[in-house]
């Protein structure tokens, strides 16, 4: 099946053109996405999983400079201009955010805020605009929906907060959803509810996710494929089984062992030695080889690339876990 | 298990906010926040007790009032036999120490982590000034910090580095308690896992009773001898970590302890899921507090509202129908 989206070898950095050296966030990323498919991307902080979903809608384009190719729908949209990103951005490609509270505007009700986007994207009148904000609010849960269009953001808790988010991301029916983080600020327990909702809307409407998480259990329990990321490449990506069950890279493999899962109480707890390394001075050949137990000469020499260890799971080592026996 | 360090008896804190002029003119009464309704807990001696609950149920409020950043409205807690609330003595405050969440706002950061280390030891006069760098470069090593960590200022540390210049400043004095109120929670997994195999090393090497207050529930499990889960400012589930995590009794337990995402892609929509969200502390639902979330809810939990007591193989459950659940599973 073809891909709605592919991201082809991105790679973004930040710093003046001026200034004597050039951040690395994101380097040579590829990554393709299908239809109705809900993709993971995890990893640390600083490991650039935010900004390569920030730059697929070119968020990062003031900021910095993005190389690589971002294909929608036969177009790249890192080649584009903004005015003709912007019929694509909130109407084929939504984005939702970690933190609802900044994300929305405090001074507008939610009506305003999703009946915005209709007027901007579509060719409903007033009256089926509101018709169809009260249509969203009740799809993403929202008990009395009709009644609380006219409330501002702050009578919201924050897991309805979330929701509005949601309800406005889904009001022009995207094809893609971006999602940063979208249940970090929120409980357990509504987190859980608004992970059913976005895996429900995505099989409900056949669209595409990405949902961007630190969090592998988030992964285990809602996404199809996953991408584990670490100083800004990516390092393994599979189907979330594959992935999980068998990770091939000792990066994952640690990340999994550090959750404490299955394993004696009060007991030490797997660690991965030492801290991600700053992007201002990365260690040649492989970014991990420093806290890795299995680094070779070659390691802290060549940078390894991502290839298949078999079908549809790619890992970026030179001598990776040996599979499942 | 020995005697309690530490017995907390019906604390009650309460928060009032400002009446707001339109209360004023229809001559309303101030609104409360009741943040704790009545906590009974005992703190053993060696233990790691968990505190768990969601955002805004009082398990923050709990770890302050014990360190006295928060004053109860009434009950009490005693150390050693008296209440820490009514006479103010400077030796409690070096006896039981409080770690923070974010390292960024719990360290000064005009301050060198030397001059940090150094202040603590000497506020609580810990040892004489000549014998303060050597102190200072033995509790370095004791949280595994690099020894030219004391001229660096906080922001040349990385977030687990900063968590163990917290930790090394609440083990200089010397305390017997200490309270971690969300101590790895903004930390990568990776560094988490560091972090609490330091805390589980140090609470074996000197005998350190722990509170430990965290949302992350397998950290908890993983840390925890006891466990007690909170539902809008009072305990309703409390007992042995294994046991509590294994078979909750208390429907609010089951339904938050099964929320925490399994590693295991297999067991997908297997977790039971809570409805509702929590309800305002300002306006807290009469009987059962949990009664409007529950599935269970009979007429008598609208009405009653039941108490913390002990169930036969578990911990002490406050829920009317705790019998009936723990037999059935």
């Amino acid at each position: 099946m073809q891909p709605i989206l592919s991201i082809q070898d991105l790679t973004v950095t930040f710093g003046s053109k001026q200034g004597p050296r050039l951040l690395p966030a994101v380097t040579g990323v590829s990554l393709d996405l299908r239809r109705g498919e809900i993709l993971g991307l995890v990893g640390e902080s600083g490991s650039g999983k935010s900004v390569t979903l920030r730059s697929i809608p070119g968020l990062t384009r003031q900021y910095g400079t993005l190389a690589g190719k971002v294909m929608w729908e036969g177009r790249d949209l890192v080649a584009m201009s903004d005015a003709s990103l912007r019929p694509i951005l909130g109407k084929d490609i939504a984005m939702i955010f970690q933190e609802p509270m900044t994300a929305l505007n405090p001074l507008l009700t939610v009506g305003v805020q999703i009946t915005e986007s209709l007027k901007a994207h579509t060719t409903l009148d007033a009256r089926a605009r509101l018709r169809r904000a009260v249509e969203v609010l009740d799809l993403v849960g929202i008990p009395g929906a009709a009644g609380r269009l006219n409330d501002y953001p702050h009578q919201f808790s924050g897991g309805m907060r979330q929701r509005v988010m949601i309800a406005i991301a889904l009001a022009s029916t995207p094809k893609l959803l971006l999602a940063d983080e979208p249940t970090t600020a929120l409980d357990v327990t509504i987190q859980a509810q608004i992970l059913d909702l976005i895996a429900q809307l995505a099989r409900d409407f056949d669209m595409g996710v990405i949902l961007v998480t630190h969090d592998l259990g988030v992964v285990a329990q809602s996404c199809d494929r996953v991408a584990v990321m670490y100083a800004g490449r990516i390092v393994e990506e599979g189907t979330v089984r594959t992935v999980l069950g068998d990770p091939r890279h000792p990066y994952t493999n640690g990340l999994m062992w550090s959750v404490p899962q299955d394993v004696p109480p009060r007991t030490q707890l797997f660690s991965i030695p030492g801290t991600p390394p700053s992007l201002w001075n990365m260690p040649p050949g492989c970014a991990f080889a420093p806290r890795c137990a299995r680094a070779e000469a070659r390691c802290t020499a060549e940078v390894p690339s991502l290839s298949a260890l078999e079908a549809g799971h790619l890992a970026a080592c030179h001598c990776p876990l040996g599979g499942a026996q | 298990m020995t005697e309690p360090v530490l017995k907390i008896e019906d604390l009650h804190v309460r928060f009032p906010l400002g009446r707001s002029l339109m209360d004023r003119l229809r001559g309303r009464p101030g609104r409360i926040v009741s943040a704790l309704n009545g906590v009974t807990l005992d703190l053993f001696r060696g233990e790691t007790l968990g505190v768990v609950g969601e955002s805004g149920c009082g398990k923050s409020t709990l770890a302050r009032a014990l360190v006295r950043l928060n004053t109860p409205s009434s009950g009490s807690v005693l150390h050693e036999g008296r209440n820490i609330f009514v006479k103010p003595e400077i030796a409690y405050h070096r006896r039981v120490q409080m770690m923070f969440q974010d390292p960024h706002s719990s360290l000064n950061p005009r301050m060198t982590c030397g001059q940090i280390l150094a202040e603590a030891l000497t506020v609580h006069r810990m040892c004489s000034p000549d014998r303060v760098p050597a102190r200072i470069a033995e509790l370095l090593d004791l949280v595994r910090l690099p020894q030219d960590s004391a001229g660096k200022l906080p922001h040349q540390f990385s977030g687990g580095q900063r968590q163990r210049i917290a930790i090394a400043r609440a083990l200089s004095v010397e305390p017997e308690i200490l309270v971690a109120d969300e101590l790895v929670s903004a930390l990568d997994v990776s560094v988490q896992a560091q972090v609490v195999n330091l805390l589980l090393d140090l609470q074996e090497r000197f005998g350190l009773t722990i509170l430990f207050v965290a949302h992350d529930l397998r950290l908890v499990r993983h840390v925890s001898n006891r466990v007690a889960v909170i539902y809008l400012g009072r305990i309703v589930e409390i007992g042995d970590s294994e046991t509590v995590f294994r078979s909750p009794v208390h429907p609010y337990s089951q339904a938050l302890l099964s929320a925490a995402p399994s590693l295991d892609p297999d067991e997908r929509g297997r977790a039971k899921r809570l409805q509702g969200e929590l309800p305002s502390p300002l306006n807290i639902p009469p009987g059962c507090p949990f009664h409007l979330r529950c599935s269970l809810a009979t007429e008598r939990c609208k009405q009653e509202r039941p108490a913390l007591r002990p169930v036969a193989g578990r911990g002490q459950v406050a829920c009317h129908l705790s019998e009936e659940i723990a037999n059935a599973n």
